[in-house]
């Protein structure tokens, strides 16, 4: 089911996008990421309002009103919590489908590159099982898998004196905190366990992502890291990207001063 | 929000387990390979390399001690003329000299950066050993590099020799002809699409090979000249070598079908033999017969000209069985044994399980 809903049609147009961009699998996976940005952008547009308008509903007077009224008897909170969220036409979930979306694509399309670039005979074999019936797809293979420095199939690693340095994991980190640091709204309010927890993430999900680019084919850092430019691309034409989030604390208040 | 935060851990590292399992499973990216000398068959099959004892089909010794899952073993082991060394390429990039005794290693060549898929030939008192690092490394019995030859693409097939060239095709669709002493490129040929099989040799210096589209060119082995007016076309994709076989020439296809060509004009010149499943390798030949194996787990046997039997053994018989007297040995990919023992009648001689 797996095989068939995603990887094979995401192997498949893959190696199309391959073809029309001059056999350069580099820029295949760029385009690739582009369209799944573009496919899901609604999606991500309701994610970015939806947090908006969670946080505007957590920080507005009813809601803690309501923490202060039922502190003592979580069921009833919770309840209120739910008719509120009804009352403001906002559902609690809104804003994680999108983030749950990305991860069987990722997932999808790590598998993808590795089976499109069919590096051993038994990855061929399965490769040309799974091909569409189009004239000219077959003849494409074996896959060019060399892009700028990089074999996108295998980890990357940019050798200076013997040592290997993983270049684009680092990007990735770099890339992913940025993202998930400047797409959060200031926080207001430093001890609410909410923004403790977002705090939290946008340390390790850096971590996570540099991880995976380290350990896993090129091909999915290059993914991860057009992804994550693209994302703040979406954000900022939405005008919901927070650049003084990545300022020191005190230079931060003094930037939100100014800002108002 | 709390909740919010625990799904996403939940599925982040569910995702990182996923990823993780997934580039496990694509690690094994070929199939068993087997040999065999007058007592024991080698199988490169996984985590090791077994020497197993051909009258009991009990396990002698295994390579290396310690099972690394990461880095196995599916290029076919092959013994020098003399008996003394066993050869086999690893995914760890490692081509070693085993001793056939005890498997004991003699030697390491490590000049490789990448797997090698693919049995090494022994000819002209040197190791032709190809790569996935798309070079063809000449190595010296004592495991020194001779020289070394590289192509634009990945080599997945095994070269061959007519004692003066040394012939092999690469995925990067083109077929190479070396002088055998120095590593000089004589000729090269790109045909069509990728070469996934060896060629073949004819008696007059003429060399076969097949491309992955499913075509079967020939070309004079001295200077690379197109021996046919066309290629022959085969219905489905060809990964096996080409054989000659008592005057003409055996081509199989991942549809199943062998086809019987003439080897001077590139027509067929008998008639189609349906295996009803995919052929991945060369036939072994054993007197009149050619042995292939099958995706469907059977062996063929065919009879020139056109007497066929078939029997059912096991897994997926990927690469070419080997022979041993009048025993069978494959080495099925996905079966509960990792090498198995037929009588040429198609009766189980024994299985070798490896011990944990």
């Amino acid at each position: 089911m797996w095989e068939t809903l995603i990887v094979n049609p995401f192997t498949n147009v893959l190696l199309l996008i391959y073809n029309l961009v001059g056999q350069n699998f580099g820029v295949a996976i760029i385009v690739f990421t582009v369209l799944i940005r573009l496919i899901t952008h609604p999606l991500t547009a309701k994610q970015i309002k939806s947090t908006q308008a969670m946080q505007e509903l957590q920080q507005s007077k009813e809601w803690q009103a309501i923490q202060k009224k039922y502190k003592d008897d979580k069921e009833k909170l919770g309840q209120e919590q739910i008719r509120l969220y009804k009352e403001k036409g906002i559902s609690p979930f809104g804003s994680c489908l999108p983030t749950f979306i990305q991860l069987p694509i990722m997932l999808g399309l790590y598998q993808s590159v590795i089976r499109a670039l069919a590096a051993s005979p038994m990855q061929l074999l399965v490769l040309t099982r799974v091909l569409w019936p189009l004239p000219g797809l077959s003849e494409l293979i074996p896959i060019n898998s060399q892009f700028l420095w990089m074999n996108l199939g295998q980890p990357e690693r940019i050798y200076i004196g013997g040592i290997g340095i993983p270049f684009l994991a680092i990007v990735v980190a770099v890339t992913t905190y940025i993202q998930s640091k400047v797409t959060v709204p200031p926080v207001t309010n430093p001890n609410d366990q909410a923004a403790q927890m977002n705090q939290s993430m946008t340390l390790m999900m850096p971590l996570m992502m540099a991880y995976f680019a380290l350990s896993f084919a090129s091909g999915l850092a290059v993914y991860i890291i057009v992804s994550n430019l693209l994302s703040l691309v979406q954000y900022a034409a939405l005008g919901k990207v927070y650049w003084s989030n990545l300022l020191p604390k005190s230079r931060r208040s003094d930037s939100n001063k100014t800002e108002k | 929000m709390k909740t919010k935060v625990y799904v996403t851990l939940f599925f982040l590292a569910a995702l990182g387990l996923l990823v993780s399992g997934c580039a496990s499973d694509l690690v094994a990216g070929a199939w068993p390979g087997v040999s065999a000398d007058e007592t024991r068959a080698y199988v490169a099959a996984g985590s090791f390399v077994y020497a197993v004892d051909l009258q009991t089909g009990v396990e002698v010794w295994r390579f290396p001690e310690k099972a690394s899952t990461a880095n196995p073993f599916y290029a076919t082991p092959v013994l020098t003329p003399d008996g003394s060394q066993l050869i086999v390429g690893g995914f760890n990039h490692i081509l070693y000299s085993l001793d056939p005794r005890d498997g004991a290693v003699n030697w390491e060549f490590n000049v490789s950066r990448d797997r090698y898929y693919a049995a090494p030939l022994i000819a002209n008192d040197l190791i032709y050993a190809p790569s996935a690092d798309y070079n063809l490394y000449a190595v010296t019995f004592d495991g020194r590099l001779a020289w070394q030859f590289s192509a634009s693409q990945a080599i997945w097939s095994t070269p061959v020799s007519d004692g003066s060239r040394v012939y092999f095709g690469a995925l990067d669709r083109t077929i190479y002809a070396l002088d055998a002493r120095r590593g000089t490129l004589i000729w090269k040929q790109t045909l069509d699409s990728a070469i996934l099989g060896s060629p073949a040799l004819g008696p007059e210096g003429q060399v076969y090979v097949a491309s992955m589209s499913g075509l079967v060119y020939a070309f004079d082995g001295e200077n690379g000249a197109s021996l046919w007016p066309q290629p022959f076309q085969a219905d489905g994709q060809i990964w096996a070598a080409p054989f000659f076989f008592e005057g003409q020439l055996y081509v199989a296809d991942v549809g199943g079908v062998i086809y019987t060509l003439d080897p001077a004009a590139g027509r067929e010149s008998g008639a189609q033999v349906r295996a009803g499943s995919a052929i991945l390798s060369a036939p072994r030949p054993f007197e009149q017969t050619l042995v292939f194996g099958t995706e469907g787990g059977s062996l063929l046997m065919l009879t020139v000209p056109d007497e066929v039997q078939t029997f059912e053994v096991d897994g997926r018989l990927y690469g070419t069985p080997a022979l041993a007297g009048e025993t069978i040995l494959v080495a099925p990919y996905q079966a509960d044994s990792p090498l198995i023992a037929v009588t040429l009648q198609g009766a189980r001689r024994w299985s070798f399980t490896p011990e944990k």
